[in-house]
């Protein structure tokens, strides 16, 4: 059974096409790194998953169930509201400008979801939260504004918020990007970490050390299409497609 | 008697009188907030059901003048509808001043929600909470502070406004000052009226300085 799968999803805005049919299929457990120079739709395919930017045409299903499926941006599925919210809970998002609310302290902004959606109890959601941030190292922070944190900080308590409605999947959209480079190690540990403790992830990333190590898949992006799809270990000594090569040689 | 002594004579007719001025304002501005509330998030909604009927309010209520609107229900409304004859002149001016301020608050408080960054609707609803949770837990809590400023002006210019309904007779600090300048023969008066509205601003002023350091807490980095 795969956790995420789409069918030739597409993303169409007028004559310009952001995304073009794109298939791609991530297996329980699975860590995926998207690669590719900016524009080339990445950041737009993980935002199609969760639901933050609508496809045009294309299926996208969740654990097989299918939760989205359009022609010339038309739906063609009718789910109910709850069942659409249920199956998009699944996925937990991580964004490249952390996107932390600024009036909650750290660990209110990891209470605020499992607090308001799920209906967990103050006592309960705080116990959870506390051992997310003891997770991401920044138990001694939890009182903390995020105006007060470093840029590191506040992307690992958004990695605890996103894991405290207990997602199947993490999707993080370049969550090293906006970092000053010195803080990029401590996030892309606790995301190793992450995906040690056999977390599924789709990363979009610039980070190749990561794709490198951690993923078990590089999938390469470019002009909207899914150019190549292979382990780490053939995509960076010997890619297949042309494009990720002349890619590869020009940030190396 | 000096000018001194009449001024301080005038004093406790004016005081008075200022209690209405200052009453009108603060119920107004309070009821006024409450609808802008509504029709700020129906300005930002998407739905047209709701949106249409949120800018033609505030169209009219902004592009027709205060005192026309006064003069419109205390006048206008009892000659078409027999039934709606407002007899208290204070609730007719509420009722204006409440109408006419929610438009200008609307537009305070949809600026303010719109300038909150896109990424924390996106980052709320990520999370699983509604549309109507995410505004009440995470965008309207931050849009509060940046709407301080603006509604602090906005309140000093109703209390400076309020002056307009001396002309339909309402004794407000206007309407007394200018009897006490009519009666007396003495247009010293208006130096008291005046120093009172100043300290009236001034007052408010201060108030929404100390709100808006208090809300902005979160924000420092010290």
């Amino acid at each position: 059974m795969s956790l995420i799968r789409t069918v030739d999803i597409c993303n169409k805005f007028g004559s310009l096409q952001v995304m073009k049919n794109v298939s791609l299929t991530v297996e329980q457990g699975e860590v995926v790194a998207i690669i590719g120079p900016s524009g080339a739709g990445k950041s737009t395919f993980l935002r199609s998953l969760c639901g933050l930017e609508k496809i045009t045409d294309g299926e996208i299903y969740v654990d097989d169930e299918l939760l989205e499926k359009r022609v010339d941006g038309h739906s063609q599925l009718h789910l109910s509201h709850e069942k659409r919210a249920e199956m998009l809970l699944r996925m937990g998002m991580v964004f490249q400008r952390f996107n932390l609310f600024p009036h909650k302290t750290a660990i209110q902004n990891i209470m605020l979801a499992p607090m308001n959606v799920k209906n967990e109890s103050e006592k309960m959601a705080r116990e959870k939260a506390m051992a997310l941030l003891e997770q991401v190292g920044l138990s001694d922070r939890a009182d903390d504004y995020p105006a007060r944190l470093s840029g590191g900080q506040q992307q690992r308590v958004a990695i605890a918020r996103a894991l405290a409605m207990e997602p199947e999947i993490m999707l993080l959209d370049e969550p090293t990007s906006a970092l000053d480079p010195e803080l990029v190690g401590d996030v892309l540990a606790v995301m190793s970490d992450l995906a040690k403790s056999g977390m599924s992830m789709l990363v979009v990333t610039h980070e190749m050390g990561f794709a490198k190590e951690v993923a078990d898949r590089v999938v390469f992006m470019c002009d909207g299409e899914l150019a190549s799809d292979e382990p780490p270990s053939e995509f960076f000594t010997n890619p297949k497609n042309p494009r990720a090569r002349q890619f590869l040689s020009s940030i190396l | 008697m000096s000018s001194f002594e009449k001024i301080i004579n005038w004093l406790p007719a004016l005081l008075n009188a200022t209690g209405t001025t200052l009453i009108l304002t603060i119920t107004s501005v309070v009821c006024a907030l409450i609808i802008s509330i509504f029709l700020a998030l129906g300005k930002i909604s998407k739905r047209r059901i709701i949106k249409w009927p949120s800018t033609a309010y505030v169209f009219f209520f902004r592009g027709t003048p205060l005192l026309m609107q006064l003069f419109f229900i205390y006048y206008t409304l009892p000659q078409i509808f027999p039934a709606m004859n407002i007899s208290s002149k204070f609730l007719a001016a509420f009722i204006a001043f409440s109408l006419n301020v929610a438009a200008y608050l609307a537009e305070i408080i949809r600026a303010a929600i719109q300038s909150i960054d896109k990424g924390q609707m996106e980052a709320a609803r990520s999370l699983g909470l509604s549309y109507g949770q995410a505004m009440r837990l995470v965008i309207i809590p931050q849009a509060y502070r940046r709407m301080i400023p603006p509604i602090c002006n906005e309140f000093i210019m109703v209390l400076k406004d309020t002056s307009l309904v001396s002309i339909i007779a309402l004794t407000d600090l206007t309407f007394q000052t200018k009897m006490i300048a009519s009666n007396k023969a003495s247009a010293l008066v208006y130096i008291p009226a005046m120093a009172i509205y100043l300290c009236l601003t001034a007052v408010f002023t201060i108030v929404f300085d100390r709100l808006e350091k208090k809300l902005s807490v979160y924000e420092s980095n010290e």
